[in-house]
């Protein structure tokens, strides 16, 4: 237990310490002993970005519910840390217990965004666990992964031994149960992989076969034996309302980035905007029901103290019974005075009511996301918000003594031309005016606007998923021009650097191929990519010509409408055609109906899973 | 008993609450460590005092706050209540509200004109352990001759620069034994002598130039009673 001292001195250099010592309430969990599997839930970022994580906080709960099972958390050092763990020989330590990585069963990692890919080979390495899976032998864990960035798990084939698609909740505990059997059994590395292709939803990559055509295009993915599903559908969880949902989540000492109580009042989105991954990933839409909902917050409030509570989901503003969901919970919470935020607030459908009690409590800045500037560029991407929309919320909003206004754009989106960047410029002017035409008695003083544009990143499932990203020398010319034509005044614009979304859209459609430029860039020193201070953008642009790949050919590239796609044996309920479809409506600006008024044929309404499948006929 | 108005609030009882800060969570800061007692009052359901205004908080003070990196045994929460509580509940529903990493110990009820800990507060006890038994030895040995001394120089850290303090008169006592220093050190509001001085002085007693690995345990904290004798603050 040398190392337990040497961590211990290790706090004492580091800047800060508090992420790393644990013992947050909620988070006592079972002596070691008691459970036959011993799951390492990793979030490969840092403790104050892993802990604001939903998913984490629904696993964790889930896995140390079962008695045969235990779950202690992983979290990625910063680089003071890391150093300090390198040159002393401290290994990645978990947070509860500080036991090593490689002493866990199963490793599971959350796969949030693709910047985080070097962190998962750090996190392995440091932990004692060979990052590469033909290098891990009968004593090393099963390495596991989900998320949404699992929906094109190539990039990541040669390191995770297996991926969970889909609904996390539904999986979670069967593919423990087979892990244990690797114990129990007796079962080889390699037979409990086996075993593992056989669950629904559980792809196994080294089972599979990838070809390629003289360009570097993938032309077949196929499994390697008999008994290995050619494709692999993701995990639906139909009823919310009887899966599970934690009633005591970890509390932090420190203040993390989301400090609060999130519940998630329900999954998908039926408004099918074409840029939108998570948008198709989590469909169908399934709401919480009310009283669901209640017990829930009046029970997870009482286990955190949290004063604050977020209304969760991809877009808050359609559960169909939010004004009642607000006002009962503000009725019940008010006197323990908990305050209610609704973080994804849609402009075309939050009611004026709610509005109002939201402010009963605290007035915080309102964030919209008309995400394109001009009609016709709405209507490509099918964000159905018309300009009139924005500005009657954004006049209600100063009426009711608001004086903070967050408008979200993207550039580089298909079909973009100058005049959509103009329509950015034009649509944070009409804001400024409707501000300055409330009277002056009513508005509350200091306007704030601020304007954020990102940069489009293509992504899997989409209907741009074969659409080119804007080339690097784009991205700056476009950016130059809003710094100009957004120069207004009480305007704020948040640009972001192109670098970053560039490499995001290489890996977000990479194939098997780029692992290496990965493994390479992390060996360069490549760590903790999603942070400005530590980004190199140098270094994985050297590795990628190292590996022989030309980046342009994941980021800037034209997909035919016939080319094998990188993740088409993974199957998302979504088909290709309908895709497809929508990329070519996308071409005319013209718009796809809300699947609440009607069904548009996703492909999900083949699984029976869909509450709108049959909704709406016309 | 006359119901008080303070802060806002009526309120006719405090409790004052010994809790511990373990070792493990020692590196964090005052703050945080205030803000999970309070969100530890939150979760107990007891009823606690809340301030007026805008932006209420719960009526909570604390006899002394704790520096990052330093565990304490006996430090005390001073909680205004909005209505009477018995000992014994807030004992148990706040110990079953907080993390094993900050227990309380005892809790007892006064009333609202009880004066404030914080004015209270003369001295602390430290277990002050050095991580490397050579320079413990050392140190150890120093000790006798640096408090023949009549006046013990060192340095203190204000908010702008280093000032030469004489420690001296803000030592109570101060004994070794094997790795361990124990010292009761004036802790006011006025003058107070950090461990870390303590350690500095005796360095340069014992010729130490290096770094001294020294965990801070604070073990309780001190006022006076009526015959000027230092006495435990919860007693009072």
């Amino acid at each position: 237990m040398d190392y337990q001292e040497k961590f211990e001195r290790a706090l004492e250099k580091v800047q800060k310490a508090p992420r790393y010592t644990g013992g947050e309430m909620n988070t006592a969990v079972k002596p070691w002993e008691e459970a036959g599997l011993h799951f390492g839930f990793c979030f490969p970022d840092t403790y104050e970005v892993g802990m604001s994580h939903l998913g984490m906080k629904i696993l964790y709960g889930l896995i140390n519910r079962e008695e045969w099972s235990l779950c202690e958390r992983f979290f990625m050092p910063w680089t003071d840390m890391i150093a300090l763990m390198k040159e002393d020989g401290i290994p990645l330590l978990s947070m509860e217990s500080r036991r090593p990585l490689s002493e866990f069963d199963v490793i599971g990692f959350t796969l949030q965004y693709e910047m985080s890919y070097s962190n998962i080979l750090a996190m392995m390495e440091m932990g004692g666990v060979p990052p590469e899976g033909k290098d891990r032998g009968e004593d090393d864990p099963i390495v596991v992964a989900g998320g949404p960035c699992a929906f094109n798990p190539e990039p990541l084939a040669d390191f995770i031994d297996a991926f969970m698609i889909g609904d996390g909740e539904d999986v979670m505990t069967e593919l423990n149960r087979v892990i244990l059997k690797r114990k129990t059994e007796g079962w080889s590395r390699e037979k409990c992989l086996r075993e593992l292709a056989g669950l629904e939803g559980v792809y196994v990559p080294s089972l599979y076969d990838v070809q390629y055509d003289e360009a570097g295009r993938v032309t077949a993915v196929t499994p390697k034996e008999e008994g290995v599903p050619a494709t692999v559908r993701k995990r639906v969880v139909v009823d919310l309302n009887n899966t599970y949902y934690p009633e005591e989540i970890p509390v932090p000492y420190t203040e993390i980035v989301f400090d609060r109580i999130m519940l998630e009042i329900m999954r998908g989105c039926t408004r099918g905007c074409r840029f939108c991954q998570a948008g198709m990933l989590y469909r169908p839409v399934r709401e919480r029901s009310l009283d669901t909902l209640i017990s829930l917050a009046e029970k997870l409030q009482e286990a955190t103290g949290y004063e604050e509570i977020s209304l969760s989901s991809l877009s808050s503003g359609d559960y169909s019974c939010l004004p009642e969901l607000i006002r009962e919970l503000m009725r019940r919470m008010k006197d323990k005075r908990v305050s209610i935020s609704l973080p994804s607030l849609r402009i075309d459908s939050v009611l004026k009511e709610s509005l109002e009690e939201t402010q009963q409590v605290k007035k915080t800045s309102l964030t919209f996301a008309p995400e394109a500037g001009t009609q016709r560029m709405r209507d490509v991407i099918n964000k159905g918000v018309t300009e009139e929309d924005l500005l009657e919320k954004v006049r209600d909003a100063f009426r009711g003594g608001w004086n903070s206004v967050k408008l979200y754009f993207m550039d580089g989106l298909p079909t973009e031309t100058k005049e959509d960047l103009d329509g950015i410029a034009d649509l944070a002017r009409k804001v400024v005016s409707e501000y300055f035409a409330v009277p002056k008695d009513i508005r509350a003083r200091g306007l704030r606007v601020t304007v954020s544009v990102s940069i489009f990143v293509p992504k899997p499932f989409t209907p741009f998923q074969w659409a080119p990203q804007d080339t690097l020398e784009t991205v700056r010319e476009k950016t130059e021009y809003l710094k100009q034509i957004l120069n207004i005044k009480g305007v704020t614009f948040n640009w972001h650097e192109p670098y970053v979304s560039y490499l995001e859209a290489c890996f977000a459609r990479g194939d098997r191929r780029i692992g290496r430029v990965l493994r390479k860039a992390y060996e360069k020193g490549c760590i903790l990519d999603g942070w400005n201070e530590t980004f190199r953008f140098d270094k994985w642009m050297e590795a990628f010509r190292e590996c022989g790949l030309d980046p342009a050919f994941y980021a800037n590239r034209e997909r035919e409408k016939e080319e094998v796609l990188p993740w088409d044996h993974i199957d998302s309920g979504i088909s290709k055609a309908f895709l497809w479809r929508e990329n070519e409506k996308s071409r005319r600006a013209e718009t796809t109906k809300d699947c609440r008024k009607g069904c548009n044929a996703c492909g999900l309404q083949k699984w029976g899973v869909c509450g709108y499948a049959n909704a709406g006929r016309v | 008993m006359l119901a008080d108005y303070r802060n806002g609030v009526f309120a006719d009882m405090r409790m004052l609450a010994v809790f511990e800060k373990s070792e493990r969570i020692r590196h964090i800061g005052h703050l945080d460590i205030q803000r999970s007692v309070q969100r530890g009052l939150r979760r107990s359901g007891l009823p606690v005092a809340y301030s007026q205004g805008f932006n209420p908080h719960i009526l909570i003070t604390f006899a002394s706050a704790l520096s990052t990196g330093a565990c304490g045994k006996r430090e005390i929460m001073d909680v205004t209540m909005a209505s009477e509580v018995t000992e014994e509940e807030f004992l148990t529903r706040m110990n079953r509200a907080m993390p094993p990493e900050m227990q309380l110990k005892e809790a007892r009820a006064v009333e609202d004109r009880h004066p404030s800990l914080m004015g209270m507060v003369r001295a602390a006890v430290y277990d002050l352990v050095i991580r490397d038994g050579e320079q413990a030895g050392k140190l150890a040995a120093a000790l006798p001759e640096m408090m023949k001394k009549d006046q013990i120089v060192t340095m203190r850290k204000t908010k702008t620069k280093l000032a030469e303090c004489d420690i001296k008169p803000l030592i109570y006592s101060v004994r070794a034994e094997g790795q361990h220093l124990y010292a009761t050190l004036a802790l006011t509001e006025r003058e107070s002598c950090k461990p870390q001085m303590l350690l500095e002085a005796l360095k340069t007693e014992a010729g130490i130039d290096g770094e001294v690995r020294m965990l801070v345990i604070r073990q309780g904290l001190l006022g006076e009673d009526a015959d000027g004798t230092l006495r435990p603050l919860e007693l009072l």
